[in-house]
C-alpha cells in the first residue's frame, strides 16, 4: 500500500498550517525527519486510520516501519538511538498525530516512558541490553504507573514490591497503560520498602499478564491494557538503580507531556484543514458556508490559537534543547495546545454538520482521542494546579498543608 | 523554411497524426521532407497533400526499436530547418535524439504554431501555457489531435535509402498486459458507477466502455457500502481515492459533497444521470440527463467508433 | 564503473502553479520536490549499488535550491553528489551538454532518470544526452536487473511491453516503476547532512552556454474552463462525445 507516483495519484498536498512561518526556523535536517513521518503518515495511516479505528486494533505494520524510520527515542543519545533534536522529538509527534493519537501514543510511550527511564536511571548492562531493540521497534516497551485506584495521585500507589533472596515479588495492578499488550519490557513503578522505585518486567515472566482492556470510545487504534502483577518474579538486576520517589516517573512524564504539545497541534491542524475545505465545498443558501461570518470567525479563531501552540511548543522546544526548562513550562505548553486541539476538534465537528460524526472526515475521532489526551499524562486540571503552585507557591492539590 | 517530418508507423502502417504533422506545418512555407523510418507507411505518407518528397529509410536495425540506432541513421537525412516528429513516445525520443547529434534544441509537445516563429506548448501538466520564439534551426514534436490534418490528393516521389546503425537494444520478449484492471488512482480516464447502477452486475457495462477508452472503473461510496461485489479499492471520495484524471465520468451518481471531494478537480468531468437536480450536475462540464440504461449503450457506441479510427 | 542518476528539482506535482507578470511564480510553489519519474530511477539505482554494481553518483543542473534533491538522494544512499549550478532558462541541448560533460567526468557508463520531468513534461534528457555520449539509450523502462554485465529491462515501447537487453555504456529512461523511492530513515538523514555536494558551473566543466535561439515569451495560466453544459435524453450522447474529442480534446 505503497504511495502511487504523486504525479498522477491527485492527491491535494497536505498543507499543514503555519501562519507564522516555524518552518523558517527549522533546519534542515529537521525538516527532512519532519517530511519523512508526514510522508509514511500521508502513505501509511491516512488510508487505513478509520479501519484499525473500527476494528480497535494497531496494526503490526506501522510498529515495524515507525521502528524501521528509527524515530522512536528521538532525543535520546547513544546505544542505536537517533540522537535528535527536542524540536524534531515535537515535529515527530506532530505529525503522527496528525495522522493519530494513538499512533503518537505508540510512539511516545515507546521513547519517552519506556525508553527514556532505562536510558537516564538504568545500569550500563540495562541500557545495553533494552535500547537497542526498542530503538528499532523489535521490542515494545510500556510504562506501568497508573492505578485503578491512583491516576491523579500516584504518590499513593498500593503495587508493592519485596525482596526475596535474588529476586522481587511484585504485587498489584496498573490500569490505562498504552502498549501494555504487546509490550515486551515493562517499566514499572512500584513501592519497595515504602519508597517508589522502578522495575523492568518483561513479557513472560512469572505472574506478569497484560490482558487488554476494551470498550473504548477513545484512542481506539492504540492499544491500551491492564498489568496485572500476582507474585510477579523478577531477578533483582531488573531494578533501575539510580532513582527512587515520583522524581523517576515524573521525569519520564515531561519527556512525554513535552511530546504531546506538539502532538496535539498536530492534531489540531488536521481539523482545521478539514474544516477549512469542507466549507469552502459546502453549498448552502447558494453559498459556500465558508462566506458566512460565524464559520469564519470560528475559522479563525482555530488560526489563532494553532499559531500560539505553535510558537509555545517551538520555543519549549528550544528550551529542551538548551535545557534552560522547568517542568512547569511544560505543563502550560501540554494543558494549553491540548485544550485548544480539543475546542479546534469539536468546533471543526461543528463546522461539518451531520457530515462531522462520519468517519469520513477525520474530526470525531481527533475529538474522542483528544478527551484522552486531556486526561493522560496529568489531567488539565492536575496542571492548571502545577502552574497555580508555581503562581503563588501554595500547593492545593490535596487538603493537607 | 525547409521542414522534415519524421513519420510515425503505428502495426506497420502510417500513423494518421503524420497527416497532422503535415497539416501544421505545410502553411511555413518551404518544402517539406518526410522520413520513413523502416520504409513503414511510405505510400502513404506519400498521397498526403504537402509533401514535396517521401525517403523511405531502411535498414536491419528498424526491425525493432532502438532510439540510439534510428536516431543515427535517421539524423544525416534530417536536414530541415524544422525538423518535426510526433509527441509520441518514440517521437519525442527520434526528436531529442537527432537534436542533440544536430546540435540544436528541441521543443515537445507542441499544441500551437504561428509565424515568427512561435510555439505553444503546456508545462506543469497543462497547469500553465507556455510560449516560445525560435530562431530556426530546432525540433519539435505536435501533439495528436491539436493540428487539423492535411488532406489527401498529393503525389510525391518516393526515394528508399539504405542506411542502418549498430543495435544495441536487443527485444528479447514482447510481454503480454496481464489483463489487470487500471487502478482509479493512476488513470487518465475514469468512468465511475453509483447507487443508480441499480445492481452490481450492471458495472460489467461500465467495464466495457472502459476498456474501449483505456479507462479505469471507480465507484461512489454509496455502490461500495451497498454492494459486497464493489470492492473499497474503486472508491473515489473522501475516504475513498482523491483522483484528478484528464475525464472523469460519473454514471448514476448523485455527486454528495463526499464523492465530490475526491473528483472534483478531474479536468473535465461527464455526468449522466437521470435526476436533473442532482448535485453532479453543479459540477459536470457535459451533463447529460438520461437513463444510464439509455445512455451508456449510444456512449459505448460512439466512443467504438470515435477510437477505432 | 558507476551509475549517474540525474534528477531534477521540480514544484511538488501537488503544488500550486500560479502565474504572475507572464511567469510562472517560483516564488509562490510552496514545495519542491525530485520529480517522480526520477525517484524511480533514482530506487533502481540504490537496488543496482545493493547488489554490487557500483557507486551512485546523483547530478542536478539547477539553481541553488536545487541542492536540496541531492541531500534527499544522499538520505536513500546515493554516495556523490554533484551539483551544476546554472540559472534561468536553459534550452534542452544547453542542459544536456551540461549533463553530459558531468557524466563524463564521473566517469559513469550508467545512466538513470525519469522518462520526463513534471515541470516540462518534455522527455528530452535521456535520448539527448545518449546522443551526446554516444551511449545505448533504453525508453520507459519499469525495471532493470543486471547479470553478467548484461542490463535485462522492461520497457514500454511501441508494439507494447517488452523484456529487453542492453550493456554498457546506457542510459535508462524511467517510467513508474516497480517499487516506489524508499523512504529515508533517520540514520540516512543524519548522514546525509554530512555529505559535501560538489558545486560545478558551466566553465568548470567546459561548456560554452552560447546564447539559446530559444526565447521564453510568456507562460499563461491555461484558459478558464466555460460553464457546464447540460443536455437531455440520450439523443445527446454523440454530440457530447464530439465535444469531448474537438472542445475538451481528452479523447
Amino acid at each position: 500500500m505503497r504511495a502511487l507516483p504523486r504525479e498522477r495519484s491527485g492527491n491535494m498536498a497536505y498543507e499543514a498550517l503555519d501562519f507564522f512561518d516555524i518552518d523558517s526556523l527549522l533546519t534542515d535536517e529537521e525538516r527532512m525527519v519532519r517530511d519523512m513521518v508526514r510522508d509514511w503518515v500521508e502513505d501509511r495511516v491516512i488510508p487505513n486510520i478509520e479501519e484499525s479505528c473500527r476494528d480497535g486494533v494497531f496494526p503490526d505494520e506501522w510498529r515495524v516501519e515507525i521502528g524501521e524510520m528509527g524515530i522512536l527515542g528521538a532525543p535520546l543519545k547513544g546505544y542505536g538511538c537517533p540522537g535528535l533534536s527536542y524540536v524534531a522529538y515535537g515535529l515527530i509527534c506532530q505529525e503522527l498525530e496528525r495522522g493519530d493519537s494513538g499512533v503518537r501514543s505508540f510512539a511516545s510511550v515507546q521513547g519517552s516512558l519506556a525508553m527514556y527511564p532505562i536510558w537516564e536511571f538504568g545500569t550500563e548492562e540495562q541500557k545495553e541490553h533494552y535500547l537497542p531493540k526498542m530503538a528499532s521497534g523489535e521490542w515494545v516497551g510500556c510504562f506501568g504507573l497508573t492505578e485503578p485506584d491512583y491516576g491523579s495521585n500516584p504518590g499513593d500507589m498500593i503495587t508493592r514490591a519485596e525482596e526475596e533472596g535474588d529476586h522481587f515479588i511484585i504485587n498489584g495492578a496498573k490500569m490505562w497503560i498504552t502498549n501494555g499488550t504487546i509490550a515486551d519490557v515493562a517499566v514499572v513503578w512500584a513501592k519497595l520498602d515504602g519508597e517508589i522505585k522502578g522495575f523492568i518486567v518483561e513479557k513472560g515472566d512469572e505472574g506478569f499478564s497484560a490482558p487488554e482492556m476494551k470498550g473504548k470510545h477513545s484512542l481506539k487504534a492504540s492499544v491500551t491494557s491492564e498489568l496485572v502483577f500476582q507474585d510477579c518474579k523478577i531477578p533483582k538486576s531488573r531494578i533501575l538503580p539510580n532513582v527512587k520517589g515520583l522524581k523517576g516517573p515524573f521525569s519520564c512524564l515531561n519527556n512525554a507531556r513535552y511530546g504531546i504539545s506538539w502532538g496535539a497541534v498536530g492534531a489540531a491542524q488536521s481539523c482545521f484543514n478539514s474544516a477549512r475545505e469542507y466549507s469552502l465545498s459546502r453549498i448552502q443558501f447558494g453559498h459556500p458556508i465558508a462566506s458566512f461570518q460565524l464559520v469564519q470567525n470560528k475559522l479563525s479563531w482555530m488560526l489563532r490559537e494553532i499559531t500560539k501552540g505553535q510558537l509555545l511548543a517551538y520555543h519549549m522546544g528550544k528550551k529542551k534543547d538548551d535545557g534552560s526548562w522547568i517542568p512547569e513550562q511544560i505543563s502550560l505548553a501540554k494543558m494549553n495546545n491540548v485544550d485548544m486541539a480539543l475546542e479546534i476538534a469539536r468546533m471543526s465537528r461543528d463546522i461539518h454538520g451531520a457530515n462531522g460524526i462520519l468517519d469520513e472526515y477525520p474530526v470525531m475521532r481527533h475529538m474522542a482521542n483528544l478527551e484522552s489526551v486531556k486526561t493522560y499524562e496529568g489531567t488539565h486540571d492536575i496542571h492548571n494546579l502545577i502552574l497555580g503552585r508555581h503562581i503563588t507557591g501554595i500547593q492545593s492539590f490535596t487538603r493537607e498543608p | 523554411m525547409e521542414v522534415t517530418v519524421i513519420s510515425e508507423g503505428i502495426e506497420g502502417s502510417l500513423h494518421p497524426v503524420t497527416a497532422q504533422l503535415l497539416g501544421a506545418t505545410s502553411s511555413l512555407g518551404g518544402g517539406i521532407t518526410v522520413l520513413c523510418p523502416g520504409g513503414v507507411g511510405a505510400a502513404d505518407a506519400a498521397s498526403i497533400s504537402g509533401v514535396s518528397k517521401v525517403i523511405s529509410v531502411e535498414g536491419e536495425c528498424f526491425m525493432s526499436y532502438d532510439c540510439s540506432a534510428w536516431s543515427k541513421s535517421l539524423a544525416p537525412l534530417a536536414k530541415g530547418d524544422l525538423v518535426v516528429a510526433s509527441a509520441s513516445s518514440v517521437g519525442r525520443e527520434l526528436a531529442a535524439s537527432i537534436a542533440a547529434i544536430r546540435g540544436i534544441p528541441v521543443l515537445q509537445d507542441v499544441t500551437g504554431l504561428e509565424e515568427g516563429f512561435a510555439v505553444t506548448r503546456p508545462i506543469y501538466s497543462g497547469k500553465a501555457i507556455e510560449q516560445i520564439t525560435i530562431t530556426p534551426p530546432c525540433s519539435i514534436t505536435l501533439r495528436a489531435n491539436s493540428f487539423d490534418a492535411a488532406g489527401s490528393g498529393g503525389n510525391a516521389e518516393v526515394s528508399t535509402v539504405n542506411q542502418s546503425a549498430d543495435v544495441t537494444v536487443a527485444v528479447k520478449q514482447a510481454l503480454t498486459k496481464a489483463g489487470e484492471k487500471l487502478d482509479v488512482a493512476e488513470a487518465d480516464i475514469i468512468i465511475s458507477g453509483g447507487r443508480g447502477m441499480g445492481d452490481p452486475a450492471n458495472f460489467s457495462k461500465l467495464y466495457e466502455v472502459a476498456d474501449i477508452l483505456g479507462a479505469a472503473v471507480g465507484a461512489s461510496r454509496a455502490a461500495v457500502d451497498t454492494w459486497e461485489e464493489i470492492p473499497h479499492s474503486m472508491q473515489v471520495g473522501q475516504t475513498g481515492k482523491t483522483v484528478t484524471p484528464n475525464l472523469y465520468i460519473a454514471i448514476g451518481i448523485s455527486g454528495a459533497i463526499q464523492h465530490l471531494a475526491g473528483m472534483r478537480t478531474s479536468k473535465y468531468i461527464v455526468a449522466i444521470n437521470k435526476d436533473a437536480e442532482a448535485p453532479i450536475f453543479g459540477v459536470a462540464d457535459y451533463g447529460i440527463v438520461a437513463t444510464w440504461e439509455d445512455a451508456l449503450p449510444v456512449l459505448k457506441k460512439e466512443l467504438a467508433a470515435l477510437l477505432s479510427n | 564503473m558507476g551509475i549517474a542518476v540525474l534528477l531534477k528539482q521540480v514544484p511538488d506535482t501537488t503544488a500550486k502553479i500560479s502565474v504572475s507578470d507572464g511567469r510562472v511564480d517560483e516564488s509562490a510553489v510552496s514545495k519542491w520536490s525530485i520529480s517522480p519519474y526520477d525517484e524511480y530511477a533514482l530506487e533502481c539505482a540504490i537496488q543496482l549499488k545493493e547488489a554490487g554494481y557500483g557507486d551512485v553518483v546523483a547530478i542536478t543542473c539547477g539553481p541553488q535550491r536545487s541542492s536540496k534533491a541531492l541531500t534527499e538522494a544522499a538520505a536513500v544512499g546515493a554516495d556523490s553528489l554533484v551539483h551544476v549550478l546554472v540559472d534561468g532558462f536553459l534550452d534542452s541541448l544547453q542542459v544536456q551538454s551540461l549533463l553530459s560533460a558531468a557524466i563524463t567526468k564521473f566517469e559513469s557508463e550508467v545512466v538513470l532518470c525519469g522518462k520526463q520531468a513534471a515541470d516540462t513534461n518534455s522527455g528530452s534528457t535521456g535520448a539527448g544526452v545518449a546522443s551526446l555520449l554516444g551511449f545505448s539509450c533504453v525508453g520507459v523502462v519499469s525495471d532493470i536487473s543486471i547479470e553478467g554485465g548484461v542490463f535485462s529491462a522492461t520497457r514500454l515501447g511501441p508494439s507494447g511491453l517488452e523484456k529487453i537487453e542492453a550493456s554498457a555504456p546506457c542510459v535508462f529512461t524511467f517510467d513508474k516503476g516497480e517499487t516506489e523511492l524508499r523512504r529515508p530513515n533517520v540514520r540516512g538523514i543524519m548522514m546525509a547532512k554530512k555529505k559535501p555536494i560538489e558545486t560545478v558551473s558551466s566553465a568548470d566543466l567546459g561548456v560554452d552556454l552560447a546564447d539559446s535561439p530559444l526565447i521564453v515569451d510568456s507562460h499563461s495560466s491555461p484558459p478558464q474552463k466555460p460553464p457546464g453544459q447540460k443536455f437531455e435524453g440520450a439523443e445527446s450522447v454523440p454530440l457530447v462525445v464530439e465535444k469531448l474529442r474537438d472542445e475538451a480534446n481528452v479523447i
